[in-house]
């Protein structure tokens, strides 16, 4: 009988280690390519705790999660994304169809918008002149929305950069994001022609809808409420930095008590699920759901997963560009992305901009970027 | 006695035990000796402390006052030299007849080969020949009891201690175990000490019966038994002595009823 | 000989009929999976009906999702980490692997311990009040900074399988019957004998219950377990990703893979509690 159990105890042990190093060296064969950087996925608020511990080498995140780290004396910044590619596109405004083909729906969407721009112009001038008690407010609500300390808050303010225009480098790159899509195998052409584009090139001129901020521009402001009892289901993401234009369209208290979005007549509440964890989850949980009128989120998530499964939220506006950042080990000897080689990158998921950023990064230096084993 | 060496030596045994926060005095001052080879019955109304007195001197229960030698040692602890036998015959469910017999030896780590000697002559000797792998669930009763009294001579105990082993066996079977009980003390000269309610089974196998006392335990009266083996259940003699038993232990019963019955 | 062939032919006869009621309830699944999917396109038989093309998304039809499954043993998507499905389940096999035989090699012993000692009992119980009801998931930040990248899903999947086993052990070892104990202690067995030679084989049955449903849960923890950090990806990674990008076919062939998985881990353990009951002698 215990012989048995032995014997059974010893098969399953034998099991174990057969297939742990058979599985070792099935994976571990990929891992010996030279020039390779081993990436995995962790979830940006993690990522400081983990660069500290010594489990990864290094990561790349949006603001504020890279000034966290170099701020705390963490980790030092190897690359910030406007190095890797200046003027990237980063969040964006989008709209789902349904509200924006909905009653009133241009017209709410062109409120929205200004209120959007106005944000912007306000902030690029709280932002021009950081001893002005403009400043000061714009880095208390950041303070307030992000739950980071002002240190932190200023620093990552001073690398992301706020706007709405979309122009022409703006529409090239987002078709550049879509290439690589398809080429990586995370959507395909097919899926292109199923939703009824004949190249990227036509999906990003149907995609991207300019004329919305264009009408914005002449909108006035308007005593009434025009929408008392159906309010904007804003969807946006978890303390994502780049998203501060809502956070300041909303605020009433720096304003005398009117909101922006009030002063152009809109009510405008959460929606249900907001703020999000990530882009994938506002785009599936919020705008495929029907809970998301107007969502801030990363354009490639706005992009992907509507190739993927024809969830639509037309881009009609820029948020920020620029702001994220690839961060080292503070004092850990990586002084360019080739001593990355066969170090562990953390990044927020594989249909994130910053990873897409880093793949941009690597290729131009001739490394590749594979899942750690 | 013939001078034959003393194996199991009680005196003043006592046992005091809690239930329900009563403090309950089941053993109270008993004494008995046991010679070697000798077969006792130890006999008495249910609650007397007959079962108390066994599990004792197996060691598996602690006494209260009092002293419990085998072979001149103060009993401690369970141990290999006193094989007990239970009612609920307690084989291991999972082990086959041949490996349930060989459980003391694998403790002893008596090599394999030796074991499967010893196991094969006592299947044979107890008449368990083709069950050998056979597990509890598939015998009988009776084959059962065999296989527990087989597992306990497997150690070669001095001392055979057994615990009403046939009480939940039917008529026939039982009669049958009896008989083949004989036949294997005689042959193996083991010293038993066994319990039962039953007095037609003290009679037909002990040389002594010890009746006891009703709740506390005592001795009341030691029987002896002088009739020669195989003994016949409707002999004179037989009824003789099972009738004076019988008397002895009816009083017991009473004072046991008139126990319950009682306030306290 | 014609009595066997009657009992032969009518064990063939219940085996038939269970195997066609289970063909039975798959087929009713897959009718009515392909009946829903059908509506939410307005497809034949409901060409009438409005469709839903936003729901239509989530619920492919159950074809394209086995197509998934064959295609996902073939491409590499990025988003799913460059790895082909084989290289996902090994992953994840590895996982379950690892954590069950921790959880057993931990848990059987504690539960005997649990199980028979009261003080032992005393001790432990708290930490397993505390512990047992908290879902794997929440543990995943904070094991992946303790226990890094290869440890931290394992003990993710560890929590899953540890606490069925444990109860079920503790509950096994609290059951012997005493009389087994007297009867090995009158044949010579100490306390650790005890243990191996009567309390463990009593438990056997239990702790396979223990198993059983622990491997069920393992998997079930396998998704939250790989979310994060998993490294050299995983079926649960797997699942994860598809739905972050709304590759809603990519995201049913992990779970039909976890399934099927999951079928195969509970079928073995199933295949050595039989053979152990029989064994034992308890079947």
């Amino acid at each position: 009988m215990e012989k048995k159990l032995i014997i059974i105890a010893v098969v399953i042990a034998a099991i174990v280690v057969v297939g742990g190093i058979s599985a070792a060296l099935l994976l571990g064969k990929e891992s010996k390519t030279t020039g390779t950087v081993k990436y995995i996925t962790i979830a940006p608020k993690d990522m400081k705790a983990a660069l500290a511990g010594g489990t990864i080498d290094a990561y790349i995140a949006w603001e504020p999660y890279v000034s966290d780290s170099v701020v705390g004396n963490v980790g030092d910044v190897l690359e910030w994304s406007d190095q890797i590619m200046p003027n990237h596109p980063c969040c964006v405004v989008a709209v789902s169809p349904d509200f924006l083909n909905g009653p009133n729906g241009v017209n709410l969407t062109e409120r929205f918008l200004k209120a959007h721009i106005e944000a912007n112009k306000w902030m690029a001038d709280a932002l021009a002149h950081p001893s002005g008690a403009n400043y000061t407010a714009l880095v208390n609500m950041a303070v307030q929305f992000t739950s980071r300390n002002a240190t932190v808050v200023k620093a990552a303010l001073e690398h992301v950069k706020y706007g709405y225009e979309m122009n022409q480098d703006f529409r090239n790159a987002l078709k550049q994001f879509t290439d690589m899509y398809i080429d990586a195998n995370m959507t395909t052409a097919a899926k292109l022609q199923d939703r009824g584009y004949s190249s990227t090139t036509d999906f990003i001129s149907k995609y991207v809808n300019g004329s919305l901020l264009d009408a914005a521009r002449s909108v006035t402001p308007s005593s009434t409420i025009l929408n008392p009892s159906n309010p904007i289901r804003l969807g946006y993401l978890l303390g994502d930095l780049h998203q501060l234009a809502q956070v300041v369209a909303q605020n009433t208290t720096a304003f005398g008590g009117t909101s922006m979005f009030q002063k152009y007549g809109l009510l405008v509440t959460n929606a249900t699920g907001a703020p999000f964890a990530s882009g994938g989850t506002e785009m599936s949980l919020g705008f495929a759901a029907g809970a998301v009128d107007i969502g801030y989120l990363g354009a490639p998530p706005a992009i992907l997963n509507h190739m993927n499964s024809g969830v639509k939220a037309l881009i009609i506006a820029q948020a920020n560009s620029e702001g994220s950042g690839l961060v080292v080990k503070a004092n850990s000897g990586i002084h360019n992305l080739e001593d990355l080689v066969n170090k562990t990158v953390a990044t927020p998921g594989e249909s994130s901009i910053q990873f897409l950023l880093l793949r941009i990064a690597l290729d131009r230096e001739g490394l590749d970027l594979k899942i750690k084993t | 006695m013939d001078g034959k060496e003393v194996v199991i030596n009680i005196t003043h045994l006592s046992k005091v035990f809690i239930r329900d926060r009563r403090r309950i005095i089941a053993l109270d001052d008993f004494g008995l000796e046991v010679r070697e080879g000798e077969f006792v019955c130890l006999l008495g109304p249910s609650g007397c402390g007959k079962t108390t007195v066994l599990r004792i001197v197996a060691g598996l229960e602690a006494k209260s006052g009092g002293s419990a030698k085998v072979e001149g040692k103060e009993v401690r602890d369970a141990g290999p030299d006193r094989g007990m036998v239970f009612q609920e015959f307690a084989l291991f469910p999972w082990r086959t007849v041949r490996k349930n017999i060989e459980f003391g030896l694998e403790v002893k780590h008596v090599p394999e080969t030796d074991r499967a000697d010893v196991s094969k002559k006592l299947i044979e000797f107890v008449g368990l020949k083709g069950f050998e792998d056979a597990h509890p669930r598939e015998l009988s009763g009776g084959m059962k009891q065999r296989v527990a009294i087989a597992r306990a001579l497997a150690n070669d105990p001095k001392v055979l201690l057994m615990d009403e082993p046939f009480g939940s066996l039917d008529a026939q079977t039982r009669n049958l175990m009896q008989k083949e009980l004989l036949r294997i003390w005689s042959a193996r000269r083991k010293t038993v000490l066994f319990v039962t309610h039953s007095v037609e089974e003290a009679v037909y196998l002990a040389d002594r019966i010890v009746v006891m006392t009703a709740r506390p335990g005592k001795v009341r009266e030691i029987i002896d038994v002088p009739l020669s083996r195989p003994r016949d259940r409707t002999s004179r003699e037989f009824i003789t002595i099972r009738s004076k038993v019988l008397g002895e232990l009816e009083e017991e019963f009473e004072k046991a009823r008139a126990g319950e019955l009682s306030p306290e | 000989m014609r009595s066997l062939t009657k009992s032969l032919s009518k064990v063939f006869i219940s085996n038939w009929l269970r195997l066609t009621l289970s063909a039975v309830s798959l087929t009713v699944f897959l009718t009515l999976w392909w009946l829903f999917s059908a509506y939410l396109r307005a497809d034949w038989p409901f060409q009438g009906v409005t469709p839903s093309p936003s729901t239509a998304d989530y619920i492919p039809y159950w074809w394209d999702v086995l197509r998934a499954v064959g295609r996902s043993f073939v491409t590499r998507p990025q988003n799913t980490g460059g790895l082909l499905m084989s290289e996902h389940i090994l992953a994840s096999l590895k996982r379950i692997s690892i954590a069950f035989v921790l959880a057993l090699l931990s848990a059987v012993p504690l539960g005997l311990l649990m199980g028979r000692s009261r003080n032992a009992e005393a001790l432990g119980r708290p930490l397993v009040e505390l512990f047992r009801p908290i879902p794997p998931l929440a543990w995943v930040p904070i094991f992946l900074v303790i226990f890094k990248f290869f440890w931290g899903p394992i003990a993710i999947v560890f929590l899953g399988i540890f606490f069925p086993i444990l109860l079920n052990v503790i509950l096994g070892a609290r059951s012997v019957d005493p009389v087994l104990i007297d009867a090995a202690r009158t044949l010579g067995a100490r306390r650790g004998t005890i243990f191996g030679k009567v309390v463990f084989p009593f438990t056997t049955p239990y702790l396979m219950t223990g198993i059983t449903v622990g491997l069920g849960i393992g998997w079930m923890c396998i998704v939250a377990a790989e979310m994060l950090g998993a490294v050299g990806g995983g079926v649960g990674y797997y699942i994860f990703a598809a739905n972050n990008t709304s590759q809603y076919e990519l995201m049913y062939a992990g779970m039909v893979v976890i399934g099927m998985l999951s079928v195969l881990t509970t079928g073995i353990a199933g295949l050595i509690e039989r053979w152990l009951y029989r064994w034992m002698g308890k079947k």
